[in-house]
């Protein structure tokens, strides 16, 4: 210890004479700043809120995850074993089979609690402006703890009483260092729809009319969200009410049936009322992206060449939803022999942005209002509107309108149009989910019953080991 | 014994004939045995009197002396040798090089040097000479199996490619493993920072041009260097001009390089048939299986025995897998006169490697110069030029896809792919939807059209001044640079399967590094009386290192032909970055030595570094050694059989500071962009009492020789505890993020080392001597933190388990087949067998192996006999397992559309009672409620990497200079070498010896044979 002594002022002596003393050892970074003052300028904090999309892009988000995986774990899709992707899922295996989105979904929410908390103190920005970037941060919080409580928990209509350990940890405050870090148990379900609505009811106030672009959080798809997360929740009154505030934002253009087909083929989905948006150099490639998982082909009706692996396609089941002369029919077609035997193929993800693979992807279309609040209406007892809006999306589709629906018809036949409608779109399974209802796969592939314990994800085992506070679902 | 070795001069005994006692003069010349030059400075005394001279520039001498006495004639580094001096007024000796190291003087940390008998700390020592001409690129791969505690393994067999040199183990996590170089005082930045090919930035120098290499391998040795020292040190001295003649030498070998191994892999009619019984096992239905077997792969399902018989077989290892060609062009030339001194030397080396388009071909120009300009002042500086430009592999560590790769891919296609049309085109082009099969790349075509190569260029440089102050007492101002850039460029063609969908992907990197040093340090040297040698070294020294590194990426090409990212269409990627680190420190090296018997050395650094938190950015390493000759010793002194019995013990505290430069740094990121615009992320948590891992080290040595030395060698026990490691400490993804770098960790590594030399037959001109060295490590995890008893977040095969080494493997133990259905078993660990491995992993996992082998070594043989000479040397390593990620793909046994070894094939479960450890065949390779045969929770993929390898063969003649002087050749040799001659191994892929670079053995290009040729000359 006592040489240490001699030898500091040595080495300030020798080698600091040649340089001056404070940036002898002084090297800062040129790709990175300072986390602790990072937010406080108008351009950062825009910069940091258009991070958080950045991370939606992930294929454990909307990338691929939560629109894929939901059609395998269901009825919707089967796996096909072309490149071995997607064949757990399919075949509800107990390990590694499910969503993963826990790491992706809580950085996001970190970074969102970092812009909540800046927001305040970030006087020199102007207040609409502050008032957009809450807004969007409420709502994206909303929507990412939304994903989050529906794949780790019940929902709360349907509660397997002894497996329910609630949702997930509810994280409100930024973390930047290791003291901030808290170790939070799961909340339960009703803690959690609570802090989801207090976030979507903020996220409407502070959201403007005037949208720039569906590729952000807006005032429509907040209506539109909110509407989702009350159905979920058996608000029906909730769910008709921001459906219809949601179909009267003018975001979202519902589609005819002549457009219907086309609209698919056209960069930004003209019914999406929030979508994640991709650029040319954020193409997820051969492996993973919509297009190679759902088709073969990379081009329309041209079966002699092979583009991607066709992981996942419709079942004989969904097939044979179809009702004749259904143009939403025309989105399904044979693929290519390239990899396997050829199949029918789902092409709604068929590299929409002009390049193969690059699809911009609709989280909330406008369609689902309809169904939303069709299903909102029945199971609330007004089933002529009920009947009406699901009329609205058959004879959109070229069906002719049904008549005198009533009861378990009715409502059966609001799922199904909900199932052709949404279907590949990552719906079939929350929707099956969320009305406690059991999955029924073709042979070889086994039912799944609602209370069986693969219907909820795996939380990852590191945040198990990391927090003695939390508690893995049953099972795992 | 010890007259057996004084033959060796006994033909001079013949010239000599008595005379009568009488004083005269005698006049001769002294030479060495070895090449015949003159040997300057030898001491020539008369035995029983205080008369001696020293032997001129040109090894003459002249002194007076009776005819009845005795001439001795001694010289570092050469046997002490007594000559009758009898009646000729001429006596020529001829110096034997002394088998002994013990007299040689070794290199130290920053300069000066010191007898290797007086060392305390742990040292080891490789001449130059031991590695020249060894075919490969960097020296690093050349020091395999030659030093006791350094254990290399080429990380794959890209000529010019990584190496991993560990010293005395692995001590970090997270952290650096590698050894600080220092090569002529340059502190070298090692990093490899090439994007497209796997780089060894040391191919900048040339092995021929080294004279020798010293690892510091305990703190007592390494404390100098500070916090850059925790790996070891390895200090590289080259060659230097030497006063008088010119002499020159030309070097050239040539020769071929071919794959060691191809894989045995089934034809198309076994192929069938297995993937038939998969199929078949699976549905019950033999038509479907028959038939779904023929149409996976594009054949008709209704072909009939007989067609199938008929069909093709294709080799595409043959075709991936190539023999090439290496040259080596050497040239040097040194000389000078007593003020001024040179060296100059040229390289050339072209390698092609055992797989198809991946080569080298770099050259390298040096220039070092010595000027006394004054008897104070003396001057040196020294400059080397290098540029090489390897071609990369596809699918390697670095660059695309290993689906593509042809060392990966070409065993695994199916073998009724044909390779070529029958005009000479690719078959299977993605545009015709390419090859049958899940593997549908011709690998082939993506190796030839692709192109992938990186340019390194270098120019080392230093400048020093040693200026001496008093007699003992000297100072030197240094400075050095270490300059680096890389010019990368990855070319996918459009008409390849990775770059098909975008018609074309064009990479290119540009990377630039500034690697300054500059140290001041006073020396002392002194002697008082007889008994006591004092010798000292203080200085101060300063690094700064910055590199930047650019990548860009566009896709879309017209056509092939635009081979430029300017005439792509789309813009992909930008990627730059500037990263560096400041060091700055204090330094000093007290050494005591106590009549040759007792020895002392005290070592201690204060070394500071930018990448530690703002609270811990200095830090304190001390080393203390002592050593005792016993030898040295009364009642030793006078034995004849024992040269040397030397002990020593060390202690001290190394620091490593291989880190990230901005780890200890909460950080938000650029690059987080969204719909075209930029956008920013927190990056990192802050941690501003991060510090440096720390080393301690104690070690104890014993130095033994024997018989004249004929017997030599050291047995250390060394304890390295690494404490402090950097970890990721994983925190809750919930705050955000994954990690945290903290100092946390604590590791351990006990060792033996055992070193051996003797001489076994030195006889009528025969010599045969033999080089034994083995290290034995253990390596085991001491402490982590909170209670963990098992780091978080790790991968089944690199498992951190205190109580257990580094890189555990912890899996299911594999339990054979079910001899009743065939199906793959596993044990849990309760002794159960069990199908499906799942639930708890500790359940079902034990620890089958670590990736860190505990044995290794290397065994050498020198034969020499009148011009010619042999080397054989063998290098070993036991006690590794590791995932064989090649073979896990070739163990699936028709579970999938990919070809599969030979033996899994014929040793396959086929009959009920059958016992046999590979299950049937399954589509798919997971039985209903099963597991696949081929996951990584179950040993069945785990192999144990151990090996004993041929490594290298070499024979020489060197021609008698009676036959040369003719040609005005001073040295002539003819030589062969042979490199990774033969290997004996269990490890069923293609090489055992491979380095994990991220990405497994995948893709890897395993080791070459190499055999060459060649010729030296000397003017």
């Amino acid at each position: 210890m006592k040489l240490k002594n001699i030898f500091k002022p040595l080495a300030l002596g020798l080698v600091l004479t040649a340089s001056s003393c404070s940036d002898l050892l002084d090297v800062q970074p040129r790709q990175s700043i300072d986390s602790a003052t990072a937010l406080t300028s108008e351009d950062a904090i825009r910069a940091a809120v258009n991070g958080v999309y950045d991370v939606l892009q992930s294929t454990f988000l909307y990338g691929r995850d939560l629109i894929a995986i939901p059609e395998a774990l269901a009825d919707n899709g089967r796996a096909t074993n072309k490149s071995g992707r997607l064949v757990a899922e399919y075949q509800n295996q107990a390990t590694n089979a499910h969503f993963q989105i826990w790491e992706r979904a809580y950085n996001a929410i970190n970074q969102l609690n970092l812009i909540l908390e800046a927001l305040p103190k970030a006087t020199a920005v102007p207040v609409a402006t502050r008032d957009s970037f809450e807004g969007q941060a409420s709502m994206l919080r909303a929507l990412l703890y939304f994903e989050l409580a529906r794949c780790y928990g019940y929902e709360p209509k349907v509660v397997v009483t002894q497996s329910d350990r609630g949702t997930v940890p509810l994280h409100k405050k930024g973390v930047l260092d290791l003291a901030q870090i808290e170790r939070l148990p799961r909340a339960t379900i009703a803690e959690t729809y609570d802090f989801i609505y207090s976030d979507l009811t903020n996220a409407v106030a502070k959201l403007s009319t005037v949208t720039l672009s569906t590729a952000y959080a807006n005032k429509g798809a907040a209506n539109a969200l909110f509407s989702r997360v009350a159905l979920y929740r058996g608000d029906y009154e909730n769910a008709i009410k921001y459906a219809n505030a949601a179909l009267a934002s003018g975001i979202g253009k519902f589609q005819t049936k002549d457009a219907y087909v086309g609209a698919w083929r056209v960069a930004n989905h003209p019914e999406s009322m929030f979508e994640i948006v991709y650029q040319t150099n954020e193409n997820i490639g051969v492996n993973l992206s919509l297009q190679t998982t759902y088709t073969t082909l990379v081009q329309l009706g041209n079966t002699a060449t092979t583009g991607g692996f066709g992981d996942l396609v419709p079942t004989a089941a969904l097939l044979a939803t179809f009702e004749p002369g259904d143009v939403r029919r025309n989105l399904y077609e044979r693929g290519t022999a390239g990899r396997g035997t050829a199949e029918i193929e789902c092409t709604k993800f068929f590299g929409r942005n002009g390049v193969v693979n690059l699809d911009n992807i609709p989280v909330i279309r406008i369609s689902e209002m309809y169904l939303n609040r069709a299903e909102a209406y029945a199971l609330s007892g007004k089933e002529t509107e009920a009947l009406a809006d699901v009329n609205t999306i058959r004879t959109r589709a070229g069906l002719e309108a049904k008549t005198g629906l009533t009861g378990q018809a009715l409502i059966n036949e609001i799922a199904n149009q909900r199932r052709i409608e949404l279907a590949f779109e990552g719906h079939r399974f929350f929707d099956l989910k969320r009305r406690g209802q059991d999955i029924i796969k073709d042979a070889p592939a086994q039912n799944l019953a609602y209370t069986d314990f693969r219907i909820l994800s795996f939380i990852p085992n590191r945040e198990i080991q990391a927090n003695s506070n939390l508690k893995q679902n049953v099972g795992y | 014994m010890n007259k057996k070795l004084l033959f060796s001069f006994v033909f001079l005994l013949a010239l000599v004939f008595r005379v009568a006692a009488q004083d005269r003069t005698i006049t001769g010349k002294v030479t060495s045995s070895e090449d015949g030059s003159a040997l300057p400075g030898v001491s020539v005394g008369v035995k029983g009197s205080t008369k001696g001279t020293v032997t001129a520039s040109d090894g003459s001498y002249k002194i007076n002396a009776s005819s009845s006495s005795t001439l001795v004639f001694s010289f570092v580094g050469f046997k002490k040798t007594e000559v009758p001096a009898g009646s000729k007024s001429i006596v020529n000796v001829s110096l034997v090089s002394e088998i002994s190291d013990l007299e040689e003087v070794v290199v130290v940390g920053y300069g000066g040097g010191q007898a290797r008998r007086t060392l305390t700390g742990s040292q080891a020592s490789v001449k130059g000479s031991d590695i020249a001409n060894i075919p490969v690129q960097t020296f690093d791969r050349a020091l395999q199996g030659r030093a006791a505690g350094v254990q290399i393994s080429g990380s794959n067999g890209v000529p010019g490619g990584q190496v991993q040199v560990r010293v005395r183990g692995v001590g970090s996590i997270k952290g650096g493993n590698d050894p600080l170089y220092v090569v002529d005082g340059v502190q070298l930045n090692t990093s490899s920072n090439s994007a497209f090919a796997s780089t060894n930035p040391l191919s900048y120098l040339n092995p021929n041009d080294i004279e020798n290499i010293e690892i510091l391998k305990d703190a007592a040795s390494a404390a100098i260097y500070g916090a850059a020292a925790a790996n070891g040190v390895v200090l590289v001295t080259t060659k230097k001009g030497k006063a008088g003649k010119t002499n020159i030498s030309l070097d050239y070998n040539t020769g071929y390089v071919e794959p060691t191994k191809y894989l045995d892999v089934l034809n198309t009619q076994e192929w069938i048939q297995l993937r038939r019984e998969a199929l078949f096992n699976q549905t019950g239905n033999e038509a479907t299986a028959r038939s779904g077997a023929l149409t996976g792969v594009r054949l008709s399902g209704t072909l009939t025995d007989a067609e199938i018989a008929a069909l093709p077989t294709y080799d595409w290892q043959k075709e991936a897998y190539q023999s090439g060609t290496t040259n080596n062009y050497n040239f040097s030339m040194n000389g000078g006169n007593e003020k001024t001194t040179f060296y100059l030397s040229g390289a050339y080396n072209q390698s092609d490697a055992n797989v198809r388009n991946v080569d080298y071909k770099g050259g390298n120009f040096s220039a070092k110069i010595n000027n006394k300009v004054s008897s104070r002042l003396n001057v040196d500086a020294a400059i080397n030029l290098s540029s090489f430009i390897q071609r990369g592999t596809f699918g390697g560590p670095n660059g695309g896809s290993f689906l593509g790769s042809p060392s990966f891919s070409s065993p695994l296609i199916l073998p009724m792919n044909r390779i070529y049309n029958d005009d000479g085109s690719y078959f299977g082009t993605p545009a015709e939807g390419g090859l049958a099969g899940i593997l549908n790349q011709n690998v082939l075509m993506v190796s030839d059209l692709n192109k992938i190569n990186s340019r390194t260029n270098q120019v080392i440089s230093s400048l020093g001044l040693t200026f001496k102050i008093i007699e003992g007492l000297s100072f030197r101002p240094y400075a050095s640079l270490d300059y680096r850039t890389i010019n990368g460029y990855n070319f996918q063609d459009p008409r390849t399967a990775d770059a098909f969908n975008v018609k074309g992907r064009i990479s290119a990197q540009q990377f630039e590094l500034i690697n300054f040093l500059t140290n001041a340090t006073f020396m002392y040297d002194k002697a008082i009386k007889t008994d006591h040698k004092i010798s000292a070294l203080a200085g101060v020294e300063y690094r700064q290192n910055t590199q930047e590194n650019y990548q860009t990426t566009a896709e879309g090409i017209p056509t092939p032909q635009f081979t430029t990212q300017s005439s792509a269409a789309n813009p992909i990627s930008i990627f730059s970055s500037w990263t560096g680190f400041k060091k700055a420190g204090v330094f000093t090296r007290f050494s005591y030595d106590f009549k040759n018997k007792y020895f002392l050395g005290l070592t201690a650094r204060y070394d500071g570094s930018s990448r530690f938190g703002a609270e811990n950015q200095y830090g304190f390493f001390p080393g203390v050694s002592a050593g005792w000759d016993i030898s040295g010793e009364d009642f030793l002194k006078n034995n004849p059989s024992i040269s040397q019995l030397k002990l020593r013990a060390s202690y001290g505290t190394l620091g490593n500071d291989q880190i990230g430069n901005f780890d200890s740094r909460g950080l938000y990121g650029g690059g987080a962009n969204y719909n075209g615009l930029s956008g920013i992320s927190p990056a990192s948590l802050s941690n501003a009492s991060l510090r440096w891992e720390k080393n301690t080290t104690t070690n104890f040595a014993l130095d033994y020789g024997f018989f004249n030395s004929r017997v030599q060698g050291s047995i250390e026990y060394f304890v390295r505890t690494s404490s402090d490691l950097l970890l990721d400490q994983p925190v809750p993804q919930t705050s955000g993020f994954g990690t945290i770098s903290n100092n946390l960790g604590g590791m351990q590594n006990k060792g033996l080392e055992f070193s051996i030399k003797t001489t076994n037959i030195d006889k009528g001109g025969f010599r045969w001597t033999t080089d034994f060295n083995i290290t034995k490590i253990d390596n085991k995890i001491t402490t982590l933190y909170d209670t963990l008893t098992t780091l978080p977040g790790r991968t089944v095969d690199e498992q951190i388990k205190i109580g257990h080494p580094l890189n555990s493997i912890y899996v299911a133990e594999y339990a054979g087949v079910n001899p009743a259905t065939g199906r793959a078993m596993w044990y849990d660990n309760a002794g159960n067998i069990i199908y499906r491995i799942a639930g708890n992993v500790d359940s079902y996992s034990k620890i089958i192996g670590s990736q860190i082998p505990n044995l290794y070594g290397g065994f050498t043989n020198d034969f020499s006999y009148k011009g010619f000479d042999l080397n054989v040397l063998f290098t070993y390593e036991y006690g590794r397992t590791a995932y064989n990620n090649q073979s896990a793909f070739m163990f699936e046994n028709g579970g999938r559309a990919f070809n599969t070894l030979r033996s899994v094939y014929e040793s396959r479960w086929t009959t009920p009672g059958q016992i046999t450890s590979t299950p049937r065949p399954f589509n798919n390779n997971t039985e209903v409620l099963g597991s696949s045969i081929t996951t990584n929770l179950g040993s069945r993929v785990y192999e144990d990497a151990s090996y004993i390898r041929l490594k290298t063969i070499s024979l020489g003649y060197n021609i008698p200079k009676t036959a040369l002087s003719k040609f005005g050749l001073a040295s002539a040799r003819v030589y062969l070498q042979a490199y990774n001659l033969y290997t004996w191994t269990k490890w069923s892929g293609f090489d055992a010896e491979w380095t994990n670079l991220g990405s497994g053995n995948s893709g890897i290009v395993p080791q070459p044979r190499v055999v060459t040729a060649g010729v030296r000359l000397g003017f």
